[in-house]
């Protein structure tokens, strides 16, 4: 079956269009990583907080099912630089780079084992839908996106699980 | 509506900077500084790359002054419009003119739009608009003879008036055979009204919208703006935009202006603010 991580940006809902799109380049990862996604089968939305879910809901529309597929929207903390929306926290990017490195393993038990109460204090509300994923047994991983443009981590990452 | 500008087409929710470009030595607001060619094509040049979508090209101040004829005022604008129609093919070009003799030889250069700032004095106007394709603007003026200034005018209800003037040109002109998605209506401030009439007309725009027609407004700098804050020409902007403002919430479509930027920034926040734009580009608090 196929996982599909998108980060939970509020930019990504049609309410909030501007008329020059602030995320680029993490919409099209987006948008290609969803459309990866259905090709195979309907997925199920998980997110830690009930925007990630209107988001996930959002990227699915009429392919939101109850799966196999999985979308989770989660993204990593939101205090990587002075203009971050948590300001700078300097334990954000050793937090965030063990997300980053899980992600790109899928190492899910490396997920099982994130802190989050320090996720917590680093503006990452979204970091136990992460913790969520232990037990899936990841053959393959691709990372479309990995970047912070306003001082939160964003990536797009798809798996294929072991059958 | 979808405007028709000749041959330029916009969409139902544009909004449209009409950049005046004065080929006369006497204007109220510039006073002859693009009254040679040359500076009357650069000024060109200046608005377009400001983003404006028209030029409003006049050979003819408004106020009473010396006597031009229509030969005298096709030599300063049509082969004007031939130059500024082959630069810029992008560019609406509009003449200000009242003049069916001036409005024919300007179609003839690449016209796209006549404005009628004298709310049909010559009644061939419209028929030329019609041979041409050419969009109209149709004015307000109460009855006035073009190039005279208000003297005691009094109205029932000057919008009331506006309505009906306008809109019975606005017919006139389709009847003619112009296109009805090239016909616009402007309630003319300024033009045989006094202070009080313009900023009732202001005040109450959004009826002049509510006729579908899709209404140009021309206030910048002008004399009710500086009668009401008692404000000599050259410091007029500011009030100037507050007028836009107010016109831009009725859902005015397009602005006739000296200052094009100021204008367009004040129009894409008021419609920002009432929800018809969305914002250039905003993240702050999404990410």
């Amino acid at each position: 079956m196929r996982v599909v991580i998108v980060p939970g940006t509020l930019a990504l809902l049609p309410e909030y269009t501007s008329l020059d799109d602030p995320i680029p380049e993490l919409r099209k990862a987006v948008d290609a990583a969803v459309a990866w996604l259905v090709a195979e089968s309907p997925a199920a939305v998980r997110g830690a907080t009930s925007a990630a879910k209107r988001i996930g809901a959002e990227l699915l529309g009429a392919d939101q099912g109850s799966g196999p597929g999985l979308l989770v929207v989660a993204n990593g903390t939101a205090t990587r630089t002075e203009k971050a929306p948590g300001h700078f926290d300097e334990r954000s990017a050793a937090f965030d780079s063990v997300i980053g490195a899980a992600l790109r393993a899928g190492d899910t038990a490396a997920l099982r084992d994130l802190d989050l109460e320090l996720a917590a204090d680093l503006w990452a509300p979204d970091v136990p839908a992460l913790a969520g994923l232990a037990g899936f047994e990841i053959a393959t991983s691709d990372i479309d996106y990995d970047d912070a443009p306003y001082g939160v981590q964003y990536w797009v990452a798809r798996w294929e699980t072991e059958d | 509506m979808t405007l028709k500008l000749g041959r330029h087409s916009f969409a139902d929710d544009a909004t449209l900077m009409m950049a005046i470009v004065n080929r006369t030595p006497d204007s109220f607001y510039d006073k002859g500084a693009t009254w040679a060619e040359d500076k009357a094509f650069e000024r060109v040049g200046l608005v377009v790359d400001q983003g404006a979508e028209i030029v409003d090209i006049g050979g003819i101040k408004a106020a009473p002054g010396a006597f031009i004829d229509a030969e005298e005022e096709k030599a300063r604008v049509v082969g004007f419009v031939a130059r500024v129609r082959e630069a810029f093919p992008a560019l609406v070009i509009s003449v200000d003119t009242w003049r069916s003799e001036v409005g024919r030889a300007v179609c003839e250069a690449g016209a796209d739009l006549l404005n009628d700032a004298w709310g049909g004095a010559d009644p061939g106007l419209v028929e030329v608009a019609a041979e041409f394709g050419a969009a109209i603007v149709c004015t307000h003026t109460g009855g006035a003879t073009p190039r005279t200034r208000p003297f005691r005018v009094e109205y029932d209800d000057v919008v009331a008036s506006a309505i009906a003037e306008t809109t019975a040109y606005a017919e006139r002109a389709v009847a003619a055979g112009v296109d009805p998605a090239g016909v616009i209506i402007d309630p003319a401030h300024d033009f045989g009204k006094n202070t009080f009439h313009s900023l009732e007309l202001t005040r109450r725009l959004e009826e002049m919208v509510a006729t579908r027609w899709p209404v140009l407004v021309s206030l910048s700098n002008k004399d009710f703006v500086g009668e009401s804050l008692d404000l000599p020409v050259g410091e007029r902007l500011t009030g100037t935009l507050a007028a836009t403002a107010i016109s831009a919430l009725a859902g005015a479509r397009i602005y006739r202006v000296h200052e094009v930027v100021e204008t367009r920034q004040v129009v894409d926040m008021v419609n920002t603010i009432a929800g018809r734009r969305p914002p250039q580009r905003a993240i702050r608090g999404l990410a």
